[in-house]
Parts: C-alpha cells; sequence; structure tokens
C-alpha cells in the first residue's frame, strides 16, 4: 500500500469519523480490510491512532472544564481491563470472526448514536450510596444555555461494569467505542450529553493505550504503517470538527450515518462468506 | 469538582495536546525525510513483539548515539504518543495524592496506573 493510498484513506476516516460523531476507526478499518491488509493489522494500527485523535479532542475539553475527571478515573480502571480483555481475543480469534463482530458492534453503536440524538437530558432524582461516596458530581458553564450546569451522577457499579464492556469492545476492536461509553454515561449514571462525550473522550484515550500495548507485544503493530495513518486521521478529524461547526446541518450528519450502515453490512458479508484477506 | 481541581486540569489539558503535537510532529517529519530519501515508498517498520517501554528506550539509545533518520523519528513520534495517555494518568494520580490529599482516587488512578505499566512491560 502507497503512503499516498494510506494517508488519504486516513484523512477521509478521521472527517467522517469526526462529522459522524462515531470516530475514525470505524471507517478505517473496512477500508483498510478492502485495500488487502489483514484486518488484526488494521485493528491494531487504528487503536493508536485512536489515541491520538481522542487525547487531541480532550485536551481542549478539560481545559475547559466540561470534561468530570473524576467519573473519568473511576471509570477508566473499568475500560482498561476490559481493553486488555479484547485485545487478547482479537490476537486469538479467527479473522470471519472478527469481520462479522466488527459489522455487527457498529451497527449496534450506530443504533446507539441514533437513539441518543435531539434526547432530552433528564437528570437522575437522587445519586445512590456509592455514587455519593465517589463523589460523581460536578458542574460547568454551558455557553448555549448561558447558565452553570450542576449535576450529580449515579449508578457507579453498574456503570463500571458496563464500561468494562465498552473497554472491550475497543479492544477487540480497535475503536473508541465512544458511542457505547456516552449512551452508558446519559442512560445508566444519568451525566449531562457534553459531560458524556467530553469524559469519554478522556477515557477512550487510555483505553486504546492499554489495548495497544497487547498488540505491541504481539508483534502486529507496524510504525512504518502507523505513521502516516495516524497523522492522516489528526488532520482529518480536525478538518471534520471545523467543517461540523461550518455546516451544523443534520442532514451531512445522516449522509454520513448511512455510510456507516453500509460499511457495517459490508463487514459482515465478509465476515459470512466473502474475502477477508 | 472540589475546589483546586482546575490546576489538575490545566496540566492535563496541556500534556494531551503538547504529546499529540509533539507526536504527530516527528511522525510527519519521518514520513517527509523517507518520501525525500525513497519517493511514494512507504516506511517498512515492524515492531515485532516488542514493548513500549523497549521500544521508549532503544529510541533514546539510538538518538544518544546520534543516528538519525527517518525510522528514528517515526518511532520516536510513537513512543511520544503512547507515553502522552500514561503521563496524564501519572500527573492525576501525583495531584490525588500530593495536591488533593484525595486517597480515594489516588488509589484509584494508582490502579490505573499499575495496571498500565504492567501491560506496557507486556510480552
Amino acid at each position: 500500500m502507497s503512503f499516498g493510498t494510506l494517508f488519504g484513506v486516513s484523512v477521509v476516516a478521521g472527517l467522517v469519523g469526526a462529522m459522524s460523531g462515531m470516530g475514525g476507526g470505524v471507517v478505517l478499518i473496512p477500508v483498510l480490510t478492502a485495500l488487502g491488509l489483514d484486518i488484526k493489522r488494521a485493528i491494531a494500527v487504528s487503536i493508536v491512532s485512536v489515541i491520538a485523535t481522542s487525547s487531541g479532542a480532550a485536551s481542549a475539553y478539560v481545559r475547559d472544564r466540561i470534561t468530570n475527571l473524576r467519573v473519568g478515573m473511576f471509570l477508566e480502571m473499568f475500560t482498561i481491563l476490559g481493553a486488555l480483555t479484547g485485545a487478547t481475543i482479537t490476537v486469538a480469534s479467527g479473522r470471519r470472526l472478527l469481520f462479522v463482530l466488527f459489522g455487527v458492534i457498529l451497527l449496534v453503536s450506530w443504533a446507539a448514536l441514533w437513539f441518543q440524538r435531539g434526547r432530552p437530558w433528564a437528570p437522575p432524582a437522587a445519586p445512590d450510596r456509592l455514587s455519593r461516596w465517589l463523589e460523581l458530581r460536578g458542574s460547568y458553564d454551558d455557553h448555549v444555555l448561558g447558565r452553570r450546569v450542576d449535576y450529580v451522577a449515579t449508578h457507579a457499579a453498574l456503570g463500571g461494569v458496563l464500561m468494562f464492556g465498552a473497554g472491550l469492545v475497543a479492544g477487540l476492536l480497535g475503536i473508541g467505542a465512544g458511542a457505547l461509553k456516552v449512551l452508558i454515561h446519559d442512560l445508566v449514571m444519568g451525566l449531562p450529553p457534553k459531560v458524556s462525550t467530553t469524559t469519554s473522550n478522556l477515557i477512550i484515550g487510555v483505553t486504546a493505550l492499554a489495548g495497544t500495548s497487547v498488540y505491541l507485544a504481539a508483534g502486529l503493530v507496524d510504525a512504518g504503517l502507523a505513521a502516516p495513518v495516524i497523522v492522516g486521521i489528526v488532520v482529518g478529524a480536525f478538518l471534520g470538527t471545523r467543517l461540523l461547526v461550518r455546516l451544523s446541518n443534520e442532514a451531512v450528519r445522516r449522509v454520513f450515518l448511512v455510510v456507516l450502515v453500509v460499511l457495517a453490512l459490508e463487514m459482515i458479508a465478509r465476515g459470512l462468506g466473502g474475502s477477508v484477506g | 469538582m472540589k475546589e483546586g481541581a482546575g490546576g489538575l486540569e490545566e496540566a492535563v489539558g496541556w500534556i494531551l495536546l503538547g504529546g499529540v503535537l509533539l507526536s504527530c510532529a516527528l511522525l510527519a517529519a519521518g514520513l517527509v525525510w523517507q518520501h525525500m530519501v525513497v519517493p511514494g515508498t512507504p516506511l517498512a517498520d515492524p515492531l515485532a513483539g516488542t514493548t513500549a517501554f523497549r521500544l521508549a528506550v532503544a529510541d533514546l539509545r539510538q538518538l544518544a548515539t546520534g543516528t538519525l533518520g527517518p525510522r528514528l523519528l517515526v518511532n520516536l513520534g510513537l513512543a511520544v504518543l503512547l507515553a502522552t495517555p500514561y503521563l496524564r494518568v501519572v500527573a492525576s494520580m501525583l495531584y490525588f495524592a500530593f495536591a488533593a490529599h484525595d486517597t480515594k482516587y489516588a488509589l484509584f488512578t494508582a490502579f490505573v496506573l499499575v495496571t498500565l505499566t504492567y501491560s506496557l512491560f507486556l510480552r
């Protein structure tokens, strides 16, 4: 695969990932495998690039005081264990199974994202005892609402267990699994959407690092392959975020969401009987 | 967030931003250098069964000998990228342990740090 192809594909993956809200990995892996790269190597390259995109996005949100560091620190105990487990499973798995799993989880993540669209935030009535002990609360300045929003999180134990699952998916498939993490933050723990998304970004970087360590040990990471992908996907994500602000159009986002469904179905079809490289 | 956590947020934000920018700069420099030497050919650099710590140590050792090249720049960029979230966890643990005196969260971040350290030594 030439340098130009790798770089170009990665810029597009970063752009579509940012504009759809699903992250670059969900585009990158199907395209790299379609170009002939082994799925395990594609997953390994993708998870390294996830560290770059999530850390870049998280840096701004953390300094804007929207990210809840305590919620992040508590939940990443679970996600890193999940990522280590997931990556270990991938290293040992058959390739067809990975194609099918990728497609199915992409569809589930897609449904999670679709479900959350425009849903108003309903704060939990009262936090449970564990969440109070963990001090899972915070506040942030909401520039759209023009006021400070105070919030508390609840169901910390269930949230932790489910985040192990989200970490497992991230490590297994080399993606951020941000849509699943945000769903858990929103629906189970009752965090406001902005805090959910930004805290998820923070957790994704550390989770991806845990997964990367397994792929590195398995000899699946090629630095020469990873370099243009990382630079490309960061450039694409940067452009995508800027474009999203300018377009601010739900119709554009829908187009990208349709692209992701097509990719998911294509991955399942390849896993069930097509070419897996 | 307790009062005073703003310092941690600033530190974490700058660690993440600085790490990603430095990493991308090193990776891009390595790729451009490679392109100038052999145009259009991707750099073949499989990291066979290594660990993040071994990668970083090998890079620094090579840097010390002064043998700079595209491969070293790319490997350094990768090592910086892997170190970025790791340093963020170290900074958080130090903050909770020594600035906030919050034993609970110092232990949580210590657990994350120990698990990550173990995984980064994994072979």
